[in-house]
């Protein structure tokens, strides 16, 4: 499973590399995105780029992609300098992208969506399309009905059609910038199977990530970036999990924290059979003071309704829930955080940060009415905020110019900081944190895990949902999974994550061709 | 660690006065830009748009009573551009400024015609509360539609202007219709003499031509007002957090609904004010040739003055110019008042184009400052 095994019709004839970046440097304003980069894309193998966020390999891929225009060096096609000024110059080179958030028509068929922009004349030839399409996945096993609409498909499948959009309009190279970000472990490994029966018809693959397992299990040659430049480059066979997190961070990395041990109490939460539309359908759980409960599925599956039903957001139509014993459904958020519920939310820019405001005000956020921030009447206690923002960015190590900033000006790391210091602060008694550690690079994600685990070790509660199953095993006592609005299964914390996997897809090994799955 | 912070709040403070420089020089910009416009068009009418400029700023600042003259033309535009900016922080566009002060111009009259008997120094405060209660009152009925079914502001308070408009057009035709029998306007009785707001004029050493009422410096005092309401109480904070973000202030107990409701009332209050120097400064009665347009021309006003108190208030200010420069250019050259129009126009698109430009040039600098500060001190856990 080396590359060299690799011989294909898509090598060019004078034996030049598919892709060659010749220092290509990309600025952005005060950032230096892709530093001088080298690198040789070879035709017919899986290429993986691995870094950390902000390393810059999504824009090195883009700057390939035609998305931005490089500041410096040159980029060579099968030999031949090229300038790709749009996307449109690069899929006529044979470089397709699939990006990380899809950009799919949802009332549009498969085949409608995979023809937009490549129509190929004012009157469409829908049939023939579609017969096309049918082929073409056909020939590399991808269960997909191109008459289906976007909106009727599981997420697993929508990326295949994006795949598909590429490779209808006759790429070579693809790139996929981290498409296992949003997949089942089951679906990551349908995506593998897909991508080497592409790799055997001689497609090349550049496989953007972070996720190290993964990127040993697939690639066949390795590029690890830091800070915009390429600190090292290796194989599979010669790496292991820990030398490409070390080249990844720049000093070697913990990824066993150590769970502190902590005499499990009263029940703290209590969900007793809540329901909320189509989303939620019956959830109970009971989180225990001392506790972390991680709530694992695969994202879009009620996650969002329940941490938001459970911070007040959104009144449930059935079922009750409690804190500490006390009927608090439908509570209000104030009244929820009053009674010491604090909450991170998955999306920090539209549920946790006011961006245009300044970190100061942001970290009162949710405590403005304390009296220690404002007086009965209604005046702001500005020099006491201002002491608050200055302890929380102090102790949660915020790197910002100053508390009068806006938030917007932070890095995502940042920011998330600010919302768990904030959330932290008053000592909540129950923590939602919902996805603590999106698009948070390793440093980061270690700080936010062991704030959770501290929180659980002075003996208080956090209710753990995330799709990142590494994050649940890393952090949960118990595990439970979410399918379909439903707890489909509960696991102790040592459960083998394949088990784990099985309940995130509703208790069938398959995720299915979107068909709803069958009652448990 | 700390260092990141410490002795930060200096540079950032610099940042700001960076951005209000920024402001005022767009603001600068992009008045060359529009006197260049309007010059053009001013040349092809055959005049010398020097001359032209002059002779508006001659009007407008000569002679005192020219600048209380300005004044006087800026007062209620103060009040409806901080209206329509309350709202606006809110997340709200109060389209319907132009319907609430119409009524509220309607309940003040019913006032000042039926409470006369109260002394002067409860009447006028009495009229003034009863403008305000009407407007804000006129302002409740779209906030609450909003929060409660979800109607769009911006249309229900469109309706609501025609239906003030009706409503007082049918006031003045019927139950308050001039007893005098000369009267050839359409109008009220005239008010008692005490109902009318205290002249400035007289105490100034002002011809009485000039309409310059107590309402000016109560302009003014609800721009200091405006700023404590929105930077300094919570509520103001509330507020700003609903229109930036709505998600994350909901998520931070804040109730969206009810802080929409709260602004939306205050921005009626404040509409409350805008009729108010006409009908008590200017006309003494309310007749069907009241002026209008003072709600609408507050969106242009916040517009030009970035939403913020102090700039309305300038803001206000050089459109009072601009329409008294309107007399001088109907005396003292060929060309139509429109012209004057016309560069309002384009000064209000110019402003706005050149004050993203400075917003954007800012933020992408504090960007790059901030991403120096991360780098210059690697994150660890």
């Amino acid at each position: 499973m080396t590359a060299t095994e690799v011989t294909t019709p898509a090598a060019p004839e004078d034996g030049a590399p598919l892709v060659v970046f010749e220092a290509v440097t990309k600025r952005f304003p005060g950032i230096v995105a892709n530093d001088s980069v080298d690198l040789t894309l070879e035709a017919g193998e899986i290429h993986a780029l691995i870094g950390e966020n902000g390393a810059g390999k999504s824009t090195l891929m883009r700057v390939l992609y035609g998305m931005y225009p490089p500041d410096g060096g040159r980029i060579l096609v099968k030999g031949q300098e090229v300038k790709v000024s749009s996307p449109r110059v690069a899929i006529s080179l044979g470089i397709g992208m699939v990006h990380q958030h899809f950009v799919l028509v949802d009332r549009f068929t498969v085949t409608e969506n995979i023809i937009l922009g490549a129509e190929g004349g004012p009157v469409l030839d829908v049939g023939d399309a579609e017969h096309k399409i049918a082929e073409l996945a056909e020939s590399y096993g991808f269960a997909i009905d191109p008459h289906r609409r976007i909106e009727e498909l599981s997420v697993g499948q929508q990326q295949r059609v994006e795949i598909l959009k590429a490779l209808y309009r006759g790429v070579d190279l693809l790139i996929l910038d981290e498409p296992t970000a949003v997949l089942t472990p089951s679906e990551a490994g349908e995506l593998f199977d897909n991508l080497r029966k592409l790799r055997g018809d001689g497609k090349t693959i550049v496989f953007i990530s972070h996720k190290l397992d993964e990127v040993l299990e697939i690639a066949d040659r390795i590029t690890v970036l830091r800070r915009g430049r390429v600190v090292g480059a290796t194989r599979p066979q010669e790496s292991s999990k820990n030398k490409l997190a070390e080249m990844m961070v720049g000093r070697p990395v913990l990824f066993q924290l150590d769970k502190p041990e902590v005499q499990v109490g009263e029940p703290v939460l209590k969900v007793e059979e809540v329901g909320l539309g189509n989303h939620l359908n019956g959830v109970s759980l009971e989180v225990r003071a001392g506790e972390i409960l991680g709530v694992a599925g695969v994202e879009g599956n009620g996650q969002r309704e329940l941490a938001e039903t459970l911070i007040g957001l959104r009144t449930p139509d059935s079922g009750r829930f409690s804190l500490a014993g006390e009927d608090v459904t439908g509570l209000s958020v104030a009244r929820l955080r009053k009674l010491g519920v604090g909450f991170v939310p998955e999306d920090r820019h539209h549920r946790g940060l006011v961006l245009d405001m300044t970190l100061w005000e942001n970290s009162v956020l949710g405590r403005q009415s304390e009296t220690e921030y404002s007086s009965r009447g209604g005046v702001l206690a500005i020099r006491k905020i201002k002491e608050l923002a200055s302890r929380l960015v102090e102790a949660f190590d915020v790197r910002a110019r100053g508390i009068t900033v806006p938030a917007a000006t932070l890095s995502g790391g940042n920011q998330q900081k600010l919302i768990l210091a904030r959330e932290l602060d008053d000592e909540p008694v129950l923590l939602i944190a919902h996805q603590p550690t999106r698009g948070l690079d390793v440093g980061a994600i270690e700080f936010v895990w062991r704030q959770l685990l501290d929180q659980k070790a002075a003996g208080r509660s956090v209710l753990l949902i995330s799709a990142e199953l590494d994050e649940i095993y890393e952090l949960s006592d118990r595990i439970l999974t979410i399918y379909e609005g439903r707890i489909s299964g509960e696991y102790p914390s040592d459960a083998p994550p394949e088990e784990v996997g099985v309940g995130m897809t509703g208790g069938r090994a398959e995720a299915g061709a979107g068909a709803t799955v069958t009652e448990l | 660690m700390a260092t990141a912070v410490s002795g930060a709040p200096k540079r950032s403070r610099s940042s700001r006065l960076e951005l209000i420089g920024g402001q005022i020089l767009a603001f600068v910009g992009a008045a060359l830009f529009a006197g260049v416009i309007g010059g053009i068009i001013i040349v092809l009418y055959g005049e010398n748009p020097l001359f032209v400029y002059a002779t508006v700023l001659n009007y407008a600042t000569a002679r005192p009573e020219d600048i209380a003259q300005v004044a006087e033309n800026a007062t209620p535009l103060i009040f409806s551009g901080l209206a329509v900016a309350v709202a606006f922080k809110a997340g709200m566009f109060n389209i319907g400024v132009e319907g609430q002060y119409i009524i509220g111009m309607l309940t003040a009259a019913i006032a000042a015609l039926y409470l006369d008997r109260l002394p002067g120094v409860l009447l006028v405060p009495a009229v003034v509360l009863s403008a305000v209660l009407g407007a804000a009152a006129w302002a409740a009925i779209p906030a609450i539609l909003k929060v409660k079914t979800g109607a769009h502001e911006v249309v229900t308070t469109i309706m609501m202007n025609g239906i003030a408009i009706s409503l007082v057009a049918w006031a003045i035709l019927n139950p308050l219709k001039s007893t005098g029998e000369q009267s050839v306007d359409l109008r009220t009785n005239l008010f008692p003499g005490k109902a009318l707001m205290p002249s400035l004029a007289e105490p100034l050493g002002l011809p009485s031509s000039v309409h310059l009422t107590l309402l000016f410096p109560i302009a003014l005092l609800a721009c200091a007002l405006v700023w404590f309401f929105l930077y300094r109480t919570r509520l103001g904070y509330e507020v700003r957090a609903v229109g930036s973000s709505s998600g994350s202030a909901e998520a931070g107990g804040i109730s969206i609904g009810a802080a929409q409701i709260k602004v939306f009332l205050i921005s009626g209050v404040l509409a409350g004010f805008v009729g108010l120097n006409h009908l008590l400064g200017d006309k003494g009665y309310l007749g069907n040739n009241y002026e209008v347009g003072l709600g609408f021309a507050g969106i242009a006003v916040a517009f030009l003055g970035r939403n913020h108190p102090v700039g309305i208030a300038l803001s206000a200010l050089l459109i009072g110019v601009l329409i008294r420069g309107e007399d001088g250019i109907a005396l003292s050259t060929e060309l139509p008042t429109e012209v004057l129009i016309i560069l309002q126009g384009v000064l209000i698109l110019s402003v706005v184009v050149a004050y993203e430009l400075v917003r954007r040039t800012v933020a992408r600098r504090q960007l790059r400052e901030e991403a120096v500060v991360e780098a210059a001190a690697p994150a660890e856990a």
